[in-house]
């Protein structure tokens, strides 16, 4: 089977290939020196590496606001009328189209203190003094990393949402009107438990993404100011690319695999058991 | 009646907000795109005072914006190709056919959906530099169709898998070969399904950054999102030409998607939520 | 028709060759002798000579242009493709892969010391000993070799040399204000602030990439610490978190709370940094020699000079310089080293060396400075580089790029206010474990 060959040829062999290279010191290009498990307690006790977890779980705390909750209020706007809202859609979802890096390349310039965006705007309306240097000052630019996340993906989840939604019985909902149920009731009683499983599996995306997340960190910030907003993938990729520790980069690597497998694990036992309870019911 | 009217002018004008959030940023770019570097930093927000492409034209004359265009073309389709071709069978492999470690391999694709690229792109990267595989024209398209598979597969398979048996039973009876199947009855049943993975796996290439960045370092071969981090680190300081190097790239890729954009959104959600 | 068109042009470079070396001297006969044969003995096969560099800004990647037009004409079967990429990328993954993948270069450029010996240990450094010898001994003194002799073999052709640091300064709002080039650390605050109280932001600068603050303080650290000290700690012989650190660290201490240098320093890049100089909305900017050619290019109309880092009350030579020197590697797997070498001693040659100089560039090629008409800070860089008491190796070329980045992170955060000088010491320790 040719999809296997191609498969087997450039993601199972690497995967075994980085758990192997995990347990050596090695530039890529000279000996390799077998230190057992030394990477990997190097890893656990280097600082940055853990500021960078801290760093990457601050960013998902704030794309599940940013991302899942912006869209799901965004599905729940959109779906509160029948009519006149297909353009708000297309144009919602329209960074979801756009490369990452693309925009990520728009946002340093949203963002840039002589002549962005905000800080013209913020100028604008008098507010000089809120005016930022968003990427710069270690206390904001994680917040401003995750901002740009949200701008993509808030419609991306809204899109996700909405298709849920579009599913619930119009009877349903139609009931709940004619009981007085407000709109904002409605999405919050009705619509929202009904699309929960769908939530679950955004929540999922959003985690498994923000995990994975190396473009916007990368052309944003890199890492900066200060580690602030290193997370693993950047800072795994310095150490192999930049760095040349393959050995360490790559012992970095599985322990996010495994982080990542871990949290996958956990939302398949959560949906298998929310599946039970309710054939239990 | 008025409360109607009330709330939906308030609707509206939410909505009006949250577009203009979504749409800002981009029409701030275009309008910079008219303005000289002086302008852009004396008056950011003002709108251009003529309307004149020439630094588009120079942003697409030395920026090779058309060839970076053309790569990301070439990779992106072919990669296409190759998915839905490989997936295409092994899920019809998969889902008509007993054999031997057949679980086996279900599991091992399915957790190909689960790893991430950071899981092995470091040993991927040493291997493709020990087999000389890196700088080409092609590279990519072996790693953009590696990983898009184990999706493409499981999609198709449970497309396949909602097909009532008989009537591949049927088929068989009246003398079709299992290739025959596969061409006439498979393939056209398919069309939706692969319709999906075809613009999930799509957008999945034309917007992969890392794997281009580490496997393509020669311009000619680059593709849109390395060849405009390449562009803006070159031509750092020319606001006004980067501006219109990023609004030649966006540009027809919002009128892209504003054309088939049903398909487009139902392509990515659907694959992002098996 | 080619046929004759190969063989007028290939006389041609003979006689550009001959008229060149000739200018130099003594050895003349030799060098036309060794090049005349390979340029008729090449014209056999058809080959493409690959030079790879970061990217070396228009003005010069005019001169290579103009090198390679040249090259081709002597060797109409040799195609020579350039291959510019950014400066940042080219330093990290940018040229390792080149060298790796397909397509290598044949040339690339590199940087003299740590990083250049690494590269002959991993086999992309040829041997040019007996090239040194021979062909380039009239173009290039025993001096220009410095830092490229790995294992007491020449691996490398000298370019440039770049002064790494200087303060270059924006001359009319110095007038304006009424301001000297200070002789003294103390001085250099004192105008600072003078320039802070009008307004005007006095050093501008663009540290996103964590370089240019980290070249800058480090000659600062290296002039406080001693030279010796200096080298000591970035070869990991003495840890980080070292009283002589701490204590050079303090200079930074004081222009953090002076707050002389631009907020935005973090979030910009170079370039970004460059621009505020370029815009005057910066007095100083500390950076390389290459801002000259660029700010030519972009700004005009800048009327700009530089000084050196004024002396320090410290253990090191108060009138070092920190520089570095770059050059062009052969490539040891390259099947065209001959070629190769014929195309280096055309760039090594008076007339391209006077060309770079025109460009901004500091070659160091004999001779390329002898000349009235250059750029007086050209020129007066030029003298610097004559006449300064040591030469400081910027961390990041001259030693592993980790323990550099260690550094210029400890030195970026006390710039920045968000650690004391024994802690960001102390965090560059515990990184590098």
């Amino acid at each position: 089977m040719p999809a296997l060959a191609l498969f087997a040829f450039a993601v199972l062999g690497p995967i075994i290939g980085t758990g192997v290279f995990s347990l050596y010191e090695w530039d890529g290009f000279g000996e390799q020196v077998a230190v057992g498990l030394d990477n990997y307690s190097r890893a656990l006790s280097d600082r940055v590496f853990r500021t960078a977890f801290l760093n990457v779980a601050i960013y998902i705390a704030l794309t599940l606001i940013l991302e899942v909750l912006v869209g799901l209020i965004l599905a729940g706007l959109i779906t509160a009328r029948t009519k006149g809202t297909a353009f708000f859609r297309v144009v919602f979802f329209i960074p979801v189209t756009l490369p990452i890096v693309v925009v990520a390349v728009i946002w340093g310039f949203v963002y840039n203190p002589d002549f962005g965006l905000i800080n013209s705007l913020l100028e604008e309306v008098s507010l000089q003094s809120w005016a930022q240097i968003w990427l710069g000052n270690p206390r904001t630019a994680l917040v401003a990393v995750s901002v740009v996340s949200g701008w993509i993906f808030s419609g991306f989840f809204m899109a996700i949402f909405y298709a849920g939604i579009r599913q619930i019985p119009t009877e349903i909902v139609e009931a709940a009107r004619i009981d007085g149920a407000s709109e904002f009731q409605i999405f919050r009683r009705v619509k929202v438990p009904m699309i929960r499983n769908v939530v679950l599996v955004a929540c999922l995306l959003a985690i498994v993404g923000g995990f994975q997340g190396f473009d916007l960190f990368f052309v944003l910030t890199n890492g900066g100011p200060f580690n602030a907003t290193e997370i693993p993938t950047t800072y795994l990729v310095k150490a192999v690319f930049r760095h040349q520790n393959v050995g360490y980069g790559s012992a970095m690597a599985v322990i996010m695999t495994l982080t990542v497998l871990g949290i996958s694990g956990v939302f398949a036992l959560l949906r298998r058991r929310g599946r039970e309870e309710r054939t239990a019911h | 009646m008025k409360t109607v009217l009330g709330s939906r002018t308030l609707f509206y004008s939410v909505m009006a907000l949250l577009t203009a959030f979504y749409g800002l940023p981009l029409l701030w770019l275009l309008a910079s795109t008219f303005k000289e570097n002086r302008e852009i930093f004396s008056t950011p927000l003002s709108l251009p005072t003529a309307i004149d492409f020439s630094s588009w034209a120079k942003a697409w004359e030395i920026g090779n914006i058309g060839r970076y265009a053309f790569n990301s073309a070439f990779v992106t389709s072919s990669s296409v190709i190759v998915i839905l071709l490989f997936a295409s069978l092994a899920a019809f492999g998969f889902s008509r056919f007993r054999f031997p470690g057949k679980k086996g391999l279900l599991v091992v694709f399915g957790i190909g959906l689960l790893m991430p690229l950071q899981s092995y792109f470091i040993a991927q990267n040493l291997l493709f530099e020990a087999l000389n595989l890196k700088g080409h024209r092609w590279t990519l398209i072996i790693p953009y169709a590696a990983m898009g598979l184990p999706l493409a597969i499981y999609l198709l398979k449970v497309y396949l898998d909602s097909l009532p048996g008989d009537l591949f039973d049927a088929a068989r009876i009246d003398g079709c070969g299992e290739i025959r199947i596969f061409t006439s009855i498979v393939v056209p049943l398919l069309r939706p399904g692969l319709a999906t993975v075809g613009i999930f796996s799509a957008l999945q290439a034309w917007n992969e950054f890392l794997l281009a960045f580490i496997y393509v370092t020669e311009d000619a071969h680059k593709t849109i999102p390395t060849g405009l981090v390449a562009f803006s680190s070159r031509y750092v300081t020319d606001y006004q030409l980067l501006f219109s190097a990023l609004a030649i790239v966006v540009l027809p890729m919002i009128a892209i998607y504003a054309l088939f954009h049903r398909q487009i959104v139902a392509g990515i959600t659907d694959g992002s939520l098996r | 028709m080619t046929v004759g068109r190969r063989k007028v042009s290939g006389i041609g470079i003979a006689i550009v060759l001959a008229i060149l070396v000739a200018a130099c001297g003594e050895d003349a006969q030799e060098t036309t002798t060794t090049a005349a044969p390979t340029t008729t003995e090449a014209a056999m096969e058809e080959v493409t000579l690959r030079v790879a560099m970061s990217s070396p800004g228009d003005v010069q990647i005019g001169v290579w242009e103009a090198v390679a037009a040249a090259f081709e004409e002597g060797n109409p079967n040799v195609t020579v493709e350039l291959n510019f990429v950014a400066d940042d990328i080219y330093e990290t993954i940018g040229l390792q892969s080149l060298l790796t993948g397909n397509d290598a270069p044949d040339i690339y450029f590199e940087w003299a010391g740590a990083r250049l010996a690494n590269r002959y240990q991993e086999g992309f450094a040829a041997d040019l000993s007996d090239f040194r010898e021979n062909e380039l001994s009239s173009l290039l003194e025993d001096g220009a070799f410095n830092g490229m002799v790995v294992d007491g073999k020449t691996v490398m052709v000298p370019g440039n040399a770049d002064v790494t640091t200087v303060m270059w300064y924006n001359v009319d709002i110095f007038e304006e204000h009424g301001l000297a080039v200070p002789e003294t650390w103390d001085e250099m605050l004192e105008l600072s602030k003078t320039l802070l109280e009008a307004g005007v932001t006095p050093i501008g600068i663009g540290n996103k990439d964590l370089w240019p603050v980290g070249n800058w303080t480090s000659h600062i650290v290296s002039r406080s610490m001693g030279e010796e000290a200096y080298d000591q700690m970035l070869k990991r012989e003495i840890p980080m978190d070292n009283p002589a650190l701490i204590e050079a660290l303090d200079y930074i201490v004081q222009m953090q709370e002076a707050g002389i240098v631009n907020e935005s320093a973090n979030a910009i890049n170079d370039n970004d940094g460059a621009e505020l100089f370029f815009r005057g909305e910066a007095a100083m900017h500390p950076i390389g020699s290459w801002l000259v050619s660029w700010a030519i290019e972009v700004a005009p109309d800048l009327n700009f000079d530089f000084f050196n880092l004024p002396p320090l009350d410290g253990a090191g030579v108060q009138d070092s310089i920190i520089a570095v020197s770059t050059g062009h590697v052969i490539n040891a797997q390259s099947e065209n080293i001959e070629v190769a070498k014929d195309f280096m001693l055309l760039f090594s040659s008076l007339e391209f060396a006077s060309m770079m100089v025109d460009a901004g560039g500091t070659p160091l090629t004999n001779g390329a400075f002898d000349r009235e008409d250059i750029d007086p800070r050209v020129q007066s860089l030029v003298e610097l580089i004559q006449n300064a008491g040591a030469v400081v190796a910027p961390p990041d070329t001259g030693y592993e790029l980790e323990v550099a980045e260690a550094l210029y992170q400890a030195e970026a955060e006390v710039l920045a206010g968000v650690s004391t000088p024994a802690e960001a010491a102390a965090n560059a320790e515990a990184k590098l474990g």
